[in-house]
């Protein structure tokens, strides 16, 4: 457990750094002043008379509604969600199937009811595997609300003869608009991911600063093993990472945004680090110098957003259960409110787990060989053979 | 436990990198409480061969027997009993002097109680206790060499290996150094591998020269110099080379060897007894003669050709 050393002395060493420090709060002021932005970017699109930069959301959701008085049809914002009318047989079917996101059945009855002054009960289903379902919900309550105020200033109004001019009905902003929903759930989730990335340089530094300076041949005679080394040093940097988005997330809830089980959130974000630090810790093992592993940080984290980001893609499209694979997915999932089976958590934890064990198990590999450390160092290809075993190696 | 007469045993060892072959073929053995020097010429293996009796490298073939145990075994344990001062002292500059001694003894598994004690002692050692709590980046090159040797030395260890140890230090810290090895000579297994003749010829026990790889000669710095050399050597500067007179005290009983650099010659004896025939020949054309006993640096320049 001699790892735990080099960790305790690493990240002592890096709170102490002055530098750090300095990049450190920078940090975290960068992700005040994205709230501060951000905000004011909300504020502009929730604007009417803001110019909105966000793209066209046109037919994001589809809700059938079973409304034979086509009175709730008449209210619903269509822009933004994509109105059907069928029976509800054949509704609930496509709902099943996942071909419509909910479906609303307003009783045949309900404009009778309305003229007696008798309330109406309107049935939502939603398919809760389906991501926008919140979106949908918010938009059938601002509809419903809506519709209620219309009517009733109707209803005033057929009582007032004289008052010829027609009701104007004033939106109220009852809940959160889609963009902001979305900007909220995803952008919320990619920011919380975002301090991942941003402390690869440590371990650069940690790993290629001991090629580089040689003190790495000390490190080498210490009764310690390489694994030991590289574990020690990933931990240190895990351990910094983790420090911020916990950081990250105080201020969040802080300052008001909504992040729904901020302890699941953290805990995914945490284990998420383990292999980004890995897959940094094969390209600091490998690089002869700062430069290379600068280089090779850019192709590792195009890659690890890219495993990251994909999946959450194919799941704001089409909801298949492999997008799960991603913590982002499940971290927007968390974001969403809807009820998480247990099951589908080990999707994510166990790729992460994989995906740790042979980011750590590569980087093991490549710092126990002396002509990786010390060179003169093999090609990318023949190394790669040699360590999938396809091809000998030649020390 | 291994063999009681040596400390360590290096059978066969080869170590290649690329197409250079740095080790070739490698046998030593060296005694227990032994100081052994390693001297040799730029790339002749002497980093090499310390840093896989350090369990830094691998040898691609090959075996380091290490009190008994096996490189290829028992890593840990034997890096626990070595203490290795690179040529480099090279420290982690931020941390202060006091902070690397403790993280280096944390790694060697000192006990915790004794850490502070020892880390004091060793500080008093290389006569740097008030510089403590200074930090790495701050220490010249001598001072950094003497927070490496108490680095090296903080957990006590059996083997202590100096590669270079007073390479581009100032006299007055190499004097320093030179003695603080001297004092654990006898203590301690030392392997010092140097450039400098006179470091090797005062503080070690038996000297290796080494070549390619592979051992040219080993002996005690007396034996090598009597085996290369003879016990005199007669250095003769002409106003011009005169290869007949060389030729003729060629021919004398006691010379051993003849070289010629520039106008001056230098000539192996065995004895004194031809000394004042041998000047005779080069009659006339003497600007100096000296005479002088052989060192190190002879055998070094010897054994490579160097003339």
């Amino acid at each position: 457990m001699k790892f735990t050393t080099i960790t305790k002395w690493e990240f002592k060493q890096t709170l102490k750094s002055r530098k750090f420090l300095m990049i450190f709060f920078l940090q975290i002021s960068v992700l005040f002043l994205m709230i501060f932005i951000f905000n004011a970017f909300a504020a502009n699109i929730e604007s009417e008379k803001g110019i909105s930069i966000t793209p066209s959301l046109s037919g994001f959701a589809s809700l059938d509604v079973d409304d034979q008085g086509r009175l709730f049809a008449k209210y619903i914002n269509p822009e933004l969600i994509t109105v059907s009318s069928s029976s509800f047989n054949d509704s609930y079917k496509g709902l099943n199937k996942g071909e419509t996101t909910a479906l609303v059945v307003v009783p045949g009855d309900s404009i009778e009811k309305i003229r007696n002054i008798q309330p109406i009960s309107l049935q939502l289903y939603l398919d809760s595997a389906d991501p926008k379902q919140s979106v949908v919900r918010d938009e059938v309550n601002t509809t419903t609300k809506l519709m209620a105020v219309a009517i009733s200033d109707s209803w005033i109004d057929s009582f007032t003869p004289q008052n010829s001019t027609p009701a104007v009905v004033n939106q109220q902003n009852t809940g959160e608009s889609l963009p902001m929903q979305i900007v909220n759930k995803a952008m919320i989730a990619i920011l919380l991911f975002l301090p991942l990335f941003l402390f690869g340089n440590m371990i650069i530094d940690s790993v290629v600063g001991e090629k580089e300076r040689k003190t790495g041949e000390i490190l080498m005679a210490m009764p310690i093993t390489p694994s030991e080394i590289i574990i020690g040093k990933s931990m240190a940097v895990v351990g910094i990472i983790t420090l911020q988005v916990a950081i990250w997330i105080a201020i969040l809830l802080i300052t008001g945004f909504p992040i729904l089980n901020p302890l699941l959130v953290f805990l995914l974000v945490f284990l998420t680090a383990i292999p980004v630090t890995g897959v940094t810790v094969i390209i600091a093992a490998y690089a002869k110098n700062y430069k290379e592993a600068g280089i090779g940080l850019t192709f590792g984290y195009i890659m690890m957003v890219g495993i990251l980001m994909i999946p959450t893609l194919l799941y704001l499209s089409n909801k298949s259960l492999i997008s799960n694979i991603s913590p982002l997915t499940m971290v927007i999932r968390l974001f969403s409110g809807g009820s998480i089976p247990f099951w589908q958590f080990l999707i994510p934890v166990g790729f992460i787990f994989i995906l740790s064990i042979i980011s750590y198990w590569i980087a093991i590999k490549l710092f126990r060989r002396d002509d990786v450390v010390f060179g003169p160092r093999p090609g990318i290809i023949r190394l790669s053979l040699e360590i999938c075993g396809l091809k000998r190696s030649k020390r | 436990m291994g063999d009681d007469n040596f400390m360590i045993k290096i059978d066969s060892l080869n170590k290649s990198f690329g197409k250079i072959k740095a080790l070739n073929n490698l046998n030593l053995d060296i005694k227990r409480g032994e100081l052994l020097g390693i001297i040799g010429p730029n790339g002749a293996g002497k980093t090499t061969a310390i840093r896989i009796i350090s369990c830094i490298l691998k040898p691609d073939s090959g075996d380091i027997l290490v009190d008994g145990m096996s490189i290829h075994q028992e890593q840990i344990k034997i890096k626990s009993m070595i203490g290795y001062l690179p040529e480099e002292p090279n420290l982690y500059e931020r941390f202060k002097a006091r902070d690397l001694l403790r993280y280096f003894a944390e790694l060697y598994e000192v006990p915790g109680e004794d850490i502070d004690d020892r880390i004091g002692e060793l500080l008093e050692l290389v006569d740097m206790s008030h510089r403590a709590d200074d930090r790495i980046n701050t220490f010249s090159k001598g001072l950094r060499q003497r927070i490496g040797i108490a680095r090296a030395l903080i957990h006590n260890p059996h083997i202590i290996i100096f590669d270079e140890p007073t390479m581009g230090l100032d006299p007055a810290t190499s004097h320093n150094i030179r003695e603080f090895i001297g004092e654990l000579k006898g203590e301690k297994t030392i392997i010092l591998c140097t450039h400098y003749m006179d470091e090797a010829d005062a503080l070690c026990d038996r000297v290796a020269v080494l070549n390619q790889g592979k051992i040219m000669d080993i002996g005690s710095p007396q034996e090598l110099k009597s085996k290369i050399h003879g016990d005199i050597i007669l250095n003769i500067k002409l106003e011009t080379p005169d290869r007949k007179a060389a030729a003729l005290i060629e021919g004398f009983s006691t010379v051993e060897d003849v070289s010629l650099s520039g106008n001056q010659y230098t000539i192996s004896l065995k004895s004194k007894k031809d000394i004042k025939e041998i000047i005779n020949a080069f009659d006339g054309q003497i600007i100096s003669v000296n005479t002088k006993e052989p060192t190190l640096e002879d055998v070094f320049i010897n054994s490579f050709k160097i003339r």
